[in-house]
């Protein structure tokens, strides 16, 4: 790639990188959107660009790469901004970090819109009877230095955030210890929390690290690790060398509705939604069955699955009976394997059984120290990643409809979007006294606010962040603005945190003027641990320069764990609600997650990869289901759970189990910018109050609905043709693997 | 029916360039016109008076001894054209860095706001004066690279092909057509491709090259 | 290319088939090899082309109309034949990242009225917007489908400020009435090979790639210059045994004449059989010529 060597040295800080950064009025950018329709010449119109005193690696007409860190999603990418005349172009992938190596995803791309955004906000707002109105940074200082208290009587003071991670985290952890809140809680309304306290209790640790490349053959439950995953980018590196090995991976995706990965898979296998476990028990049984892996379990384990006959697990599963045993056969001859287990068997009331069936699998195919490891320690643990869950924000709301939250200060995320209907969320936030938001765009939770206060972008803003479950050394992600700030009353979180802090806690935090100075204080005081011999500024440079804090470290053995046969245990069979037949999906988007990139007009215009709709909501059924039905493409469709119904059109495809329909998350947004409004739905509202039995996580695939078909039809704004099928023409040939030898093409770098 | 008229440009413009080319001698393209006469080589190109911040005073920086200039390279101010498709303006520190030396010219008017625009560490709003559709693109470094490195031609002479002779100017002005028939009039001539070589090449004639 | 320039080498600029060698003598032909094995569907080219090209966003009723302007994108199949067979897609979705195939000898450019679309001497199919006139006939002829034509004036609408701020500057804006398609980035191209005239040498393997190759996050698409035998492009299209200039494989004819059930039992062309190369051009048959080879997926069918 071209200039690359410029990050090298186009180091950034102090003045004269501000003149860089600094969206110089007096530049080419009155012209951008003349076009070719302006033929005219103007001279003596328009300005030259012009400079002060740039550093000596600043060119007009040149950019220059700056490094920085992806905040779209929790996986911490490494990314460089090509920066020219102070306004930032396009993002790439920084080829130090050995998460992206250079690589970056769609929703990584569309970051620079959520910037660029016509929708920002751009004051402090405070609402009066009831509607925001623009205020100043002083007044709405000394209203949340009004939360600022130092007894632990009276009402509870929360602060309420996002996954959060690095130093960020490290002061929102000292926000409750420094007596500036009661409590920090950290909310993902698609946390893997499920996942989480299985492997805890089955391998120790919380996150385990799977290794795709490694492994002969992956065998997933349901996790989109090439889509909606925690690191697609560092998963899609992984899996385009597990294709390329030597002999080429076999990937087998075993879920309700085909995801991303499903559609990449090998074998596809479509399951009914829920039972992931009793297949993997009847997998166990099955792998039992062989010698090298009889003497893997625990008698009672082994009594546990004993019910698990293929006759018994294909009758619950619906999958085909003789499928069983080849899989199984795979998993042997393909060792070692990897199994892995997504969102899909997590939803369920009994989601955490279903994930510990999963993972005895790895366990009788002892994948532990194969494919499966423990992250390395991470040297400075207090800037480990904080993941959220759900259980935490229902204890809150239950809190906050009896009363007892007396302030909350929102950050990073937006629950009155995407929780449920039945926790009455927004109507609980009415009975805080206080609330504050810090936000780029004014989203729903802001709207329900008191006071909103406008965020920097992620690429104007300093941070530092930590990945969960890195495969590849310790990385600590550096984040740095890659731009002037376009809105001048736009502040850091970390700032307003600061100054909190300081309120607090001032012979702690008063020898910091601002965040900036905290974290530069705090990277270099951690140079002992990565460079000790250079001078603190020259690490400091280097750092930002290289956007990555590295070191080589190995990965560490999962302990081997006794854990009782009652964690495998499967539910009976349940009857079918007769009222309602069916069960949702709301699937997740690689590109929207959460729905917090619903903003950015490209990931709108992105066709979804298995539908290809754009701009819209929709609503997946099977074909079988749609003629039983009597459902065309386009119909619309009331989708009723027992807490509600949305509507959407139907779109038919087979990669879905006939008993489910699903509808995707991130869309019907109520206020997030013009983009997001008047979009679609939003199926997080419907959703029956259903938890994890043993961790109180919200069970996302179990909510039951009944579809009933309206007399309207409208046409999908959609990519594809009138046909899906090639129709015998060679567009996307497909060959036999035993008809190919990989090893004889020509190689290249898979970075 | 702008694309109508649109197309009719170019190609006017091309065709100029075909007919007018085997005309041109090659001291038309170094000398320019006299300011406010129609230039020799056919066009008349005399751009309008741009009125910049401060009078910048080509002619006793880069003009010759006898008219009591400096001789200063055009590529000593203007140092971005070698290494950029665009030749920017020179920095406001480069400009200081002579003149916090000359003491003599300090209480000069067009000197003080100079300074004045330092001192307030403000960029001067300079004005564009060779200007381009946004849908050409022209490459300085290339042209310098051939002309002025590769060629060993003066600066004065390769830069006075488009710029005409700004060495006898005070503020620029633009007295060469910059029209795509211009451009292409001179493409479509040999030129040696350096300065031992017998060898000669022409400029691209690609559309792609210059409108992307 | 000026007028006179067209018009006394209409012949050779217009060619209707390419030569053996015909870039021999050049330092540059442009080329991609698009590995489906590797492609994931994940749509991060796509994106990255909207960033790196100046896409407009069109909006939900536009693209209804089927006026979208995405230069990239990814084509989702369920089956190869006339009808879907499968209950269940046992083997995923087929993906195919689809744009100009930059053809040798393109539908598109002897139907341009007014030479807007030519042949480049790297081998490009260029697209010169102020020439445009917007008859649209080349997007007519194009058997790809991936021309697109301004139907409005974006600029206008496409990019509420400060969206603006992000439109490349060495990219040009297009406004209504005129057709654009992929230009393999011509603009990094072009900046490429001038930095290489200036250091006096030819642009070097992996020097420039497109964006989308760039971005892709399995490296499933490579970008090259197949004038230069040492580049990984140039030798996977040998590896893969595809002739630039030819518009039926030698090794297809070889698998065509592929005998018959008992000439295999007897062993005679069996290796022939057992490895296949993955490498093809779409609709090669219509004799366009495409610079862009796709690798086969692959599908285990062991389970």
């Amino acid at each position: 790639m071209i200039r690359f060597g410029m990050t090298a040295n186009s180091v950034a800080s102090g003045v004269n990188r501000r003149d860089f950064l600094n969206l110089v009025g007096l530049g080419g950018t009155a012209s951008v959107l003349a076009g070719c329709g302006n033929t005219s010449i103007e001279s003596g119109v328009e300005l030259v660009q012009s400079y002060v005193q740039p550093e000596t690696f600043v060119v007009p007409g040149v950019g220059v790469y700056y490094a920085s860190t992806c905040t779209q999603c929790g996986s911490a990418c490494g990314i460089m901004g090509k920066v020219r005349e102070g306004r930032i172009l396009k993002l790439e992938g920084n080829p130090q970090s050995a998460i992206s190596g250079g690589k970056i995803c769609g929703l990584g791309q569309a970051g620079i819109q959520g910037h660029y955004s016509p929708d920002r906000l751009k004051t402090p707002m405070l609402k009066e009877n009831g509607v925001l109105k623009a205020t100043t940074w002083e007044k709405a200082m000394s209203l949340l230095s009004g939360t600022v208290s130092f007894t632990a009587q009276g009402p509870r003071r929360v602060v309420l955030t996002g996954p959060t991670s690095g130093h960020l985290q490290i002061l929102l952890k000292a926000m409750p210890q420094s007596g500036a809140a009661t409590d920090h809680v950290v909310y993902d309304s698609l946390s893997t929390a499920v996942a989480a306290s299985v492997n805890l209790k089955m391998f120790g640790v919380e996150q385990t690290v799977g290794l795709i490349d490694k492994a002969g053959l992956v065998l997933s439950f349901g996790n989109d690790f090439l889509g909606a995953g925690d690191s697609p980018v560092a998963a899609a590196r992984q899996y385009a060398r597990f294709r390329k090995a030597e002999r080429r991976g076999i990937l087998i995706q075993i879920e309700p509705k085909m995801t991303l990965t499903g559609a990449n898979a090998d074998r596809w296998v479509v399951i009914a939604p829920g039972t992931e476990g009793v297949l993997a028990l009847g997998l166990v049984r099955e792998l039992l069955q062989r010698k090298e892996f009889a003497n893997n379990l625990s008698p009672n384990l082994i009594a546990a699955v004993e019910p698990y006959n293929q006759t018994e697990v294909s009758h619950i599963t619906g999958v085909r009976g003789d499928l069983i045993p080849r899989i199984a056969a795979t998993l042997w001859e393909h060792s070692p394997s990897l199994v892995l287990a997504g969102r899909y068997p997590q939803g369920h009331a009994h989601g955490s059984h279903n994930m510990a069936a999963i993972a005895l699998l790895n366990v009788v195919l002892q994948n532990q120290g194969k494919t499966l490891w423990r992250e390395a320690e991470l040297p400075f643990p207090q800037m480990a990643p904080a993941l959220g869950n759900f259980k935490s924000l229902r204890q809150l709301n239950t809190q906050m409809a009896a009363g007892d939250v007396g302030s909350m200060l929102i950050y990073g995320t937006n629950p009155v979007y995407s929780t449920p209907d039945f926790m009455r969320f927004a109507d609980n936030l009415q009975k805080v006294p206080f609330k504050a938001a810090w936000v780029t765009e004014l989203d729903e939770t802001a709207m329900h606010c008191d006071l909103v206060l406008p965020l920097m972008s992620p690429l104007e803003d300093f941070g530092t962040h930590v990945a969960a479950a890195q495969s590849d050394g310790m990385e600590i992600s550096i984040q740095q603005p890659l731009m002037e700030k376009l809105h001048p009353e736009a502040r850091s979180f970390g700032d307003s945190l600061l100054e909190l802090l300081k309120q607090a806690k001032p012979e702690s935090y008063k020898s910091f003027p601002d965040y900036y100075a905290y974290l530069k204080s705090a990277v270099v005081n951690a140079k002992p641990a990565f460079d000790p011999k250079v001078e603190d500024e020259e690490f400091w440079e280097n750092t930002l320069s290289a956007g990555v804090l590295r070191r080589p470290a190995a990965l560490l053995p999962l302990p081997a764990i006794e854990f009782s046969a009652d964690l495998v245990r499967q539910p009976l069979r349940e009857s079918r609600d007769a009222a309602y037949p069916f069960v949702l999906i709301p699937a997740v988007r690689p590109s929207m997650r959460d729905g917090k990139a619903a903003n950015l007009s490209w990931l709108q215009e992105s066709p979804d990869p298995l539908t290809t709709v754009v701009w819209d909501s929709w609503a997946e059924i099977h074909p079988s289901t749609a003629k039983q039905l009597q459902v065309n493409e386009g119909d619309v469709l009331v989708i009723k759970s027992a807490q509600g119904s949305i509507r959407a059109k139907a779109y038919l495809i087979p990669g879905i189990h006939p008993g489910s329909v699903a509808v995707p998350i991130g869309q019907g947004h109520e206020s997030y910018g013009r983009y997001a409004t008047n979009v679609g739905v939003n199926p997080f509202k419907i959703l029956d109050p259903i938890f994890d039995e043993e961790t109180g996580e919200l069970a996302l695939y179990a909510t039951r609905v009944a579809i009933m078909k309206t007399d309207q039809n409208e046409r999908f704004t959609k990519d594809e043709g009138a046909t899906n099928l090639q129709q015998g023409r060679k567009l996307v040939a497909t060959l036999a693997a035993d008809q190919v030898d990989l090893a004889k093409e020509t190689p290249f770098v898979i970075r | 029916m702008k694309t109508f008229s649109r197309i009719v440009l170019c190609l006017a413009a091309t065709l100029a360039g075909v007919s007018a080319a085997p005309v041109v001698s090659a001291d038309a393209f170094v000398q320019g016109g006299p300011i406010g006469s129609q230039t020799s080589d056919g066009y008349n190109a005399l751009g309008p008076v741009v009125t910049q911040p401060i009078e910048f005073p080509h002619n006793r920086h880069a003009g010759t001894r006898a008219n009591g200039g400096m001789e200063i390279d055009c590529l000593y101010c203007h140092t971005y054209a070698r290494r950029s498709a665009v030749s920017g303006i020179p920095r406001l520190s480069k400009c200081i860095g002579c003149h916090n030396m000359i003491e003599s010219v300090k209480e000069k008017p067009r000197i003080k706001t100079l300074l004045a625009y330092w001192d307030r560490r403000e960029a001067i709003p300079w004005k564009k004066v060779h200007d381009l559709p946004d849908f050409v693109r022209f490459n300085h470094e290339r042209h310098i690279q051939r002309f002025i490195f590769d060629q060993g031609r003066p600066s004065r002479e390769a830069c006075g092909y488009c710029h005409g002779d700004v060495a006898s100017m005070t503020t620029a002005r633009r007295v060469k057509a910059i029209s795509m028939g211009w451009c292409v009039s001179c493409h479509e001539k040999e030129h040696r491709i350096d300065a031992v070589s017998f060898k000669t090449g022409h400029g691209p004639n690609d559309c792609w090259q210059c409108h992307h | 290319m000026s007028l006179d320039n067209l018009i006394s080498n209409w012949s050779k600029l217009r060619v209707r088939r390419p030569q053996v060698d015909q870039y021999k003598d050049s330092p540059y032909k442009w080329a991609m090899v698009i590995d489906l094995d590797s492609c994931t569907g994940c749509n991060a080219c796509t994106t990255a082309c909207y960033a790196e090209n100046n896409l407009p966003v069109v909006g939900k009723k536009r693209f209804l109309e089927g006026q979208a302007m995405h230069w990239l994108r990814i084509e989702r199949y369920w089956g190869e034949g006339e009808e879907s067979t499968q209950e269940f897609p046992e083997q995923g979705a087929a993906f195919l990242p689809m744009m100009c195939q930059q053809c040798e000898s393109a539908p598109c450019e002897i139907v341009c009225p007014v030479g807007a679309t030519h042949h480049t001497p790297d081998g490009l199919n260029s697209q010169v917007y102020n020439r445009c006139i917007g008859s649209r006939y080349c997007s007519a002829n194009c058997p790809y489908k991936v021309r697109y034509f301004n139907w409005y004036n974006y600029p206008e609408s496409a990019w509420p400020s400060p969206l603006e701020l992000q439109l490349s500057p060495d990219v040009t804006v297009r406004s209504k009435g005129v057709m654009e398609k992929c230009t393999f980035c011509v603009q990094r191209l072009t900046e490429a090979k001038s930095k290489a005239r200036t250091e006096k040498r030819n642009v070097q393997d992996g020097e420039v790639v497109t964006a989308c190759a760039q971005a892709c996050p399995t490296s499933a698409i490579h970008f090259g210059n197949i004038a230069d035998s040492s580049s990984t492009v140039a030798k996977m299209w040998k590896a893969q045994q595809v002739e630039l200039s030819a518009d039926k494989q030698k090794k297809d004819m070889k698998h065509e004449k592929m005998p018959a059930a008992s000439e295999v039992a007897s062993g005679v062309g069996a290796s022939v059989e057992a490895e296949k190369l993955r490498g093809y051009r779409v609709f090669e048959e219509l004799r366009t010529y495409p610079s862009v080879v796709y690798l086969e997926r692959i599908r285990s069918g062991e389970v």
